[in-house]
């Protein structure tokens, strides 16, 4: 999909000619076949991000940029990056930049094409991170699935160590940091960053009571200061260096600035990562970009950011909205990472709740009560609907059950598991109903 | 110490330490914050969500920094959204919370609930039920029927046994990870770990044995389930019928205070029986931890070997006789040998049996000598003068503290204290650990200082040596203080100290506190004496004497060998006795025959040993008469700490018919003396008699000694708060007597130590002691026969090499007065040179300390 940038109709005012022209800022393999070589990335201004930041800005001034682009982190939370690396005391003598590659939301693959095809931006920009808290250390935590691309990504790592990107005393600067790869066994919770401090930390994947938070003495990997950024939130840092905050917050919305990988899956036509800039709409990405759903079916459901956010039913409002962090939220929803996965007419929405339970069921840590024995239960209960078994307490269960578990936990495992069930249960209650034969088979929407 | 603050629970303001947990803060205020994972002793994890409470702070004025009032002159309070967990909150200046609201009520009854949908209804047959937080809370915040559909319950398997004590219910347990957080913060032992996830999450043993550690008992008492149960107790009774019985563990110098669970029993001819055995709180003892050996050991009090009968050996039968009898030929035949008689007590004996074995003696001839069993250390002079100082309580030495371990294994001779000096490791104390081999201490230790066996007096001398170079010493102190400083400070003058030595004691110095722990191990009777006296140099020339914390503890052997040592019995007066050989011996609650070669022909040799015991053992075949005495649990009575806290025991168990307390048989065979008194009728009467007579024990009425007062954490309380965790304290919590550094009008002697190591040609002998071993009060706890190896002995690569010896070898050690069969362990654990010998694995004695031996490695 060259050419992503060249939206059929560019309304609003950010979507400026300068973007129609552009191509790709972070899935650059799309453009340039091999960049994932050293020498190719290196021929089209890779690791210039790096020497710029090193050579002539200081750690204090990478930070400043970054935070004036407004970069927000691309994991799911979309905090602030900028912020987030400022928060590193300066005086610890040892810090740490974790990469979190564990990837594991259902219907996001986006950090998966970044790290197999475009490996060097990545590098680059934790390294980048690196040099701006002055780390001693990065790691990058690649999902267990992932090994094939660790293997590969060590290779990529000691192409740019030789190139003395990486590793001892960079670019002759005297600060040294070395890059490793560290594989986990497989488990969603690890993507939570202190689960997955605990990971790297080789015990039990469960998340750490906070404060104190990553980024304090005590909180982050092995219990030294730490910035957790997602992949692809770090591929955007060199494009970021090299071109200035201004240029990147020409890209997107002021408060959602610059590109973001769209990963589409479920009921469309043409399944795939997009990257695109935030605050185009919903049908734009649906229909302009992703080609509709197929068979010329009606779009029912949208999952804007896989299993762990609250479905949205396809209104024309949702379709016309922007896809900005502020304005999925104030749909009732969350952009997260940006993981859409769409549901046409015919999909059983009770169905779909009760995969998606059963994911949580399956991946909650077990750490705290509400949350290990809450999705159990909901599990259940989702079980017996299904097999037609279900009753009216159950329906009612589905919607108590939840309360006793979102806000009360120690992560958002716990919250995103309640989002399916709630926002399901709420929008498509006339589903449960048929299930639990409380009333007649509706007939489909005219 | 700890500043205080002002926070606001529930509208009212409450005075509580900065940075206290909050959990503890509000309890300490009687406000229950009910909680599953939190534990005053642990870590906080924040799991269980059972603490949830509305958190906020005072509003404070940015420009007046005056706290904001609303219109009615109230503070002002920013809550946060959402419901916080208090245990995760440290007390702070501001700090407000609300417990009572209807969120909290329904976020507890939630997570009451949820608990239970997967939890069995197993309470009629649980061991935990009546004593259940799970119980308790659900009661008082729970709902009193589940909306979850029982077919849809969770079936685990129930008996798992996690190692030979401890089984594991895996349907019971809550997930709240205290039992791991206890083994891996609190003893450093990472044997148990979750495997799995979700609702699958389960307690598994990573180590291998399973269950690898000598405080595995401790975490069914914080297992806030009936996860966990011990392979003693497990479906024994129930907790309601149980009466706790206040008592003292009689297996080391830590003096743990236990609590007697008590019933009257079928399996004990419906006699009440000690049913199990629970830390009692002694926040300045044991806290509320005890190891293994106090919790199943406690076989022997009812063990079908137990004497029952006073016998007399008559043409080589033993012949029962009455306890008159046995009296009226005891005193007979002290009457008959007068000053030749010897007198050897054991350190398992009460003050009050001391006591009365001492007036006996004394009522013989007032030149008879008190010896003690085992006879190795000494050092009661600098007990006396720079015992570590009361009020010390271990679990304070911290950051400021320097603990110096010497000559000793502690985790196997003292296990709670070296628990303790491993959490003050961990707060940041400077641990050395100093010993001929390397100890598990070592891992902790700042410096894990190595001296060849025999050199331990030189060692820590050079300790002193250093002090004085780098100025380290406490002029002010020494020149109060100190008497014989001047030809002390002439001894260290030159003095060449090896790296080593300097290094370790670089480690100790300038810290606030500083805790000497001197043990046995590798070091002669003589040397001890000496070791005792290096410790007190230093000491004293640092000015880490007559306060609290600082000071010297001894590693001694046995429960009560201080209380011997302050009752008169000596250890020089045991190698008199042996050397003397008098005709008469009364022997009481030892065992020499079975410790020491040259016993076995001294007692023969003796034409009249009576031996006041619970069994059969080596040294009761060379008796003439035998006396049954009681065990620790079945009578009252005192023991003295290495701590030197005189602490009350109380009657858990109805004594076996037939035998006595020790003190008692005492008193009436000196009743039956010329010149002797009346029995005392009641141990508290004999103690009395102590306060009266012993300086050092006017303090120590059995009314001082039973007093308590608040402790905190507060456990044990009819409320079950933090659980089953230990039984608060109702029978005392014991009275340390005060040492001369804390009376001013005392000076307190330095002076020269002798320094000359024994010659070593060959291979030298080094008994070692371990926790679990075959001594008679132990053995027939068989329940722990798993742990207790069969006899080794433990020799360096190069030195089995040489002697063609390799690792499982059965070989013959054969010293100047002992043979004794053994199987080879071969390592670089014992040093080149040395034999590592354990006592007590075997019937037969071991050889002394640092003698020369051969091992030979037997044929076929
Ligand atoms: C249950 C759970 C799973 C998560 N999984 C991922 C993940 O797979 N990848 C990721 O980048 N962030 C994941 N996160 C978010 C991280 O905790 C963290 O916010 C993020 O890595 C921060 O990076 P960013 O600031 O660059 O977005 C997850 C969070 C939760 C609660
Ligand atoms: S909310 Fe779920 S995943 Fe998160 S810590 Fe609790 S049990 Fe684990
Ligand atoms: S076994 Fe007991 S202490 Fe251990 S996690 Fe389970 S409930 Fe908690
Ligand atoms: S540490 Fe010593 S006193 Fe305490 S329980 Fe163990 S053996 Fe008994
Ligand atoms: S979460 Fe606070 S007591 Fe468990």
């Amino acid at each position: 999909m060259p050419g992503a940038w060249l939206l059929a109709d560019a309304k609003d005012p950010h979507r400026n000619g300068v973007l129609k022209t552009m191509t790709h800022i972070l899935l650059r393999n799309r453009d340039i076949a091999d960049i994932w070589q050293f020498d190719t990335y290196v021929a089209n201004g890779g690791y210039d991000a790096l020497k710029r930041a090193v050579n002539d800005l200081s750690p204090d001034e990478v930070i400043q940029i970054v935070s004036a682009a407004n970069l927000r982190g691309r994991g799911g939370a979309g905090f602030p990056t900028g912020r987030k690396w400022s928060f590193i005391p300066k005086d610890a003598p040892v810090k740490y930049v974790t990469v979190n590659a564990d990837e594991s939301e259902p219907g996001t693959f986006k950090d998966r094409e970044l790290l197999e095809k475009n490996p060097h931006q990545v590098i680059e920009g934790a390294l980048i991170a690196a040099y701006a808290i002055q780390a001693t250390a990065v790691y990058i935590y690649c999902r267990g699935e992932f090994w094939d691309l660790a293997l590969a990504l060590e290779e990529r790592i000691e192409e740019a160590r030789q190139a003395n990107l990486a590793g001892e005393d960079i670019l002759g600067s005297g600060w040294s940091c070395p890059v490793y790869v560290h594989l986990g066994a497989g488990a969603y919770i690890c993507g939570e960053e202190s689960a997955l401090l605990n990971s790297v930390q080789g015990v039990l994947g469960q998340p750490r009571v906070r404060p104190p938070f990553p980024a304090q003495v005590g909180g982050g990997l092995y219990y030294a200061p730490t910035v957790v950024n997602n992949v692809e939130t770090l591929a955007n840092a060199p494009w970021i260096i090299l071109n200035g905050a201004d240029a990147y917050k020409a890209i997107g919305t002021p408060e959602s600035p610059g590109p973001k990988i769209f990963c589409m899956s479920g009921h469309v036509e043409r399944p795939g990562n997009y990257e695109l800039p935030l605050g185009i709409t919903f049908r734009e990405l649906i229909y302009d970009q992703a080609g509709g759903i197929p068979n010329g079916k009606k779009l029912k459901g949208i999952l804007p950011s896989g299993a762990s956010g609250p479905v949205l039913r396809a209104t024309e409002e949702v379709l016309d909205a922007p896809l900005t962090y502020e304005s999925v939220a104030a749909l009732g929803s969350t952009l997260g990472s940006a993981s859409f996965i769409l549901m046409d007419e015919d999909t059983d929405m009770v169905w779909a709740a009760a995969k998606m339970t059963h994911f949580f069921r399956h991946e909650s840590c077990g750490k705290c009560t509400p949350c290990r024995e809450g999705t159990y239960w909901l599990d259940t209960i989702y079980e017996r609907i299904l097999r037609g078994e279900g009753t009216a307490r159950d329906l009612e269960l589905l919607e108590k059950v939840p309360q006793q578990i979102m806000g009360l936990v120690l992560c958002a495992l716990g919250d995103f598991a309640c989002n399916p069930v709630l926002s399901t249960v709420r929008q498509f209650r006339d589903e449960y109903e048929q299930y639990i034969g409380l009333a007649e088979p509706v007939a489909a929407e005219a | 110490m700890t500043e205080t603050i002002t926070i606001i629970i529930d509208g009212q303001d409450y005075q509580v330490p900065r940075g206290m947990n909050l959990v503890d803060a509000a309890k300490m205020h009687g406000v229950d914050i009910p909680v599953f994972c939190h534990h005053p002793k642990l870590e906080p994890v924040g799991m269980c969500r059972m603490c949830l409470v509305e958190l906020g702070s005072l509003a404070v004025n940015r420009e007046t920094g005056q706290p904001e009032r609303d219109e009615n002159g109230q503070p002002v309070v920013r809550w946060f959204p959402k419901l916080q967990t208090a245990c995760t909150q440290e007390a702070s200046p501001g700090m407000a919370v609300r417990t009572d609201s209807a969120a909290v009520a329904q976020a507890r009854y939630n997570v009451l609930e949820f608990l239970l949908t997967s939890h069995p209804l197993d309470c009629p047959i649980c061991d935990k039920g009546g004593e259940c937080p799970l119980q308790e809370l659900t009661m008082a915040y729970g709902p009193g029927q589940s909306r979850f559909i029982y077919d849809d319950k969770m079936h685990l398997a129930k008996q798992i046994p996690l190692g030979d004590l401890i089984c594991l219910d895996r349907e019971r347990c809550i997930q709240c990870a205290r039992c791991i957080r206890f083994c891996d913060e609190i003893v450093g032992d990472e044997v148990l770990a979750f495997h799995e996830r979700g609702r699958r999450l389960q307690i598994i043993t990573i180590s291998d044995p399973p269950f690898d550690t000598k405080f595995s008992g401790n975490t069914t008492d914080i297992c806030p389930v009936g996860a966990l149960t011990t392979v003693d107790f497990r479906f024994g009774a129930r907790p309601w019928e149980l009466d706790e019985v206040a008592s003292i563990c009689p297996h080391c110098p830590v003096g743990c205070n236990i609590s007697a669970s008590t019933r009257l029993d079928r399996d004990f001819g419906g006699r009440k029986m000690i049913k199990r055995i629970m830390p009692r709180q002694n926040e300045a003892v044991n806290e509320i931890w005890i190891c293994d050996k106090g919790r199943f050991g406690h076989h022997h009090s009812r063990s079908e070997e137990r004497l029952t009968q006073p016998m007399i050996r008559r043409d080589e039968e033993w012949v029962p006789i009455t306890w008159e009898t046995a009296y009226r030929e005891i005193a007979a035949q002290l009457a008959r040998h007068g000053r030749e008689s010897g007198f050897l007590a054991g350190a398992s004996l009460s003050n009050e049996d001391l006591w009365e074995l001492r007036k006996l003696a004394r009522l013989t001839h007032a030149d008879c000598s008190l010896g003690v069993w085992p006879a190795t250390m000494g050092g009661i002079e600098q007990v006396t003068q720079v015992g570590v100082g009361v009020g010390t309580r271990l679990q304070d030495l911290g950051p400021d503290s320097a603990i110096l371990v010497i000559a000793s294994d502690l985790d196997e001779e003292a296990p709670i204290w070296w628990l303790q000096v491993k959490q003050a490791a961990d707060r940041g104390a400077k641990v050395v650990a100093a010993n001929g081999r390397a100890t598990k201490l070592d891992q902790y230790a700042t410096v894990a200082l190595r001296y060849p066996y025999g050199e331990a007096v030189a060692a820590l001398n050079s300790f002193a040596v250093i002090a004085r170079r780098s100025n380290a010493i406490d002029e002010a102190f020494v020149a109060a203080r100190a008497e014989g400083f001047a030809e002390f400070d002439a001894s260290l003058k030159g003095a060449r100290v090896p790296k080593p030595y300097a290094e370790a004691a670089q480690a100790l110095l300038g810290a606030k506190d500083l805790v000497v722990f001197v043990g046995g191990e590798g070091v002669t009777l003589a040397q001890h004496g000496e070791l005792m006296q290096a410790a007190a140099n230093l000491l004293i020339l640092t000015g880490h004497a007559g306060r609290a914390n600082n000071g010297l503890i001894p590693v001694w052997p046995g429960a009560n060998m201080q209380g011997a040592l302050d009752m008169g019995f000596g250890p020089q007066a045991t190698h008199d006795l042996i050397a003397q050989r008098p005709a008469m011996w009364i022997i009481a609650e030892a065992d020499p025959v079975a410790e020491d070669a040259r016993m076995a022909e001294v007692l023969v040799g003796a034409e009249f040993v009576a031996l006041a015991t619970q069994f059969m053992t080596p040294t009761a075949e060379k008796a003439h008469v035998l006396l049954p005495v009681q065990s620790f649990a079945e009578r009252e009575g005192t023991f003295t700490n290495g701590l030197r806290r005189v602490q009350r025991f109380y009657m858990a168990q109805t004594p076996l018919e037939g035998t006595l307390p020790a003190w008692k048989v005492f008193a009436h065979i000196s009743s039956s003396m010329p010149g002797g008194a009346k029995p005392r009728i009641a141990p508290g009467l004999v103690m009395r008699d102590i306060t009266q007579h012993v300086l050092r024990y006017a303090e120590m009425s059995y009314p001082n000694l039973a007093h308590v007062e608040p402790q905190f954490p507060l456990v044990g309380g009819e409320d079950m708060y933090y659980g089953g965790t230990a039984y608060s304290n109702h029978g005392g919590l014991g009275v340390q007597w005060a040492t001369n550094a804390e009376k001013e009008k005392y000076s307190l002697a330095v002076r020269p130590v002798d320094v000359a190591r024994p010659r070593l040609d060959g291979l030298a002998v080094v008994p070692v002691r371990l926790l679990y071993d075959r001594e008679p009060l132990f053995a027939p706890s068989s329940i722990m026969h798993q742990r207790v190896p069969a006899p080794y002995v433990e020799l360096n690569v190069r030195d089995a090499e040489a002697l063609g010896i390799a690792e499982g070898d059965a070989v013959m050690l054969t010293a100047d007065d002992v043979q004794m069969a053994a199987e080879a362990r071969v390592n670089s654990h014992a040093p080149a040179g040395t034999v590592l010998v354990p006592q007590r694995l075997g019937a037969t004695p071991i050889p002394a300390t640092l003698v020369e031996c051969v091992v030979q490695k037997m044929e076929g």
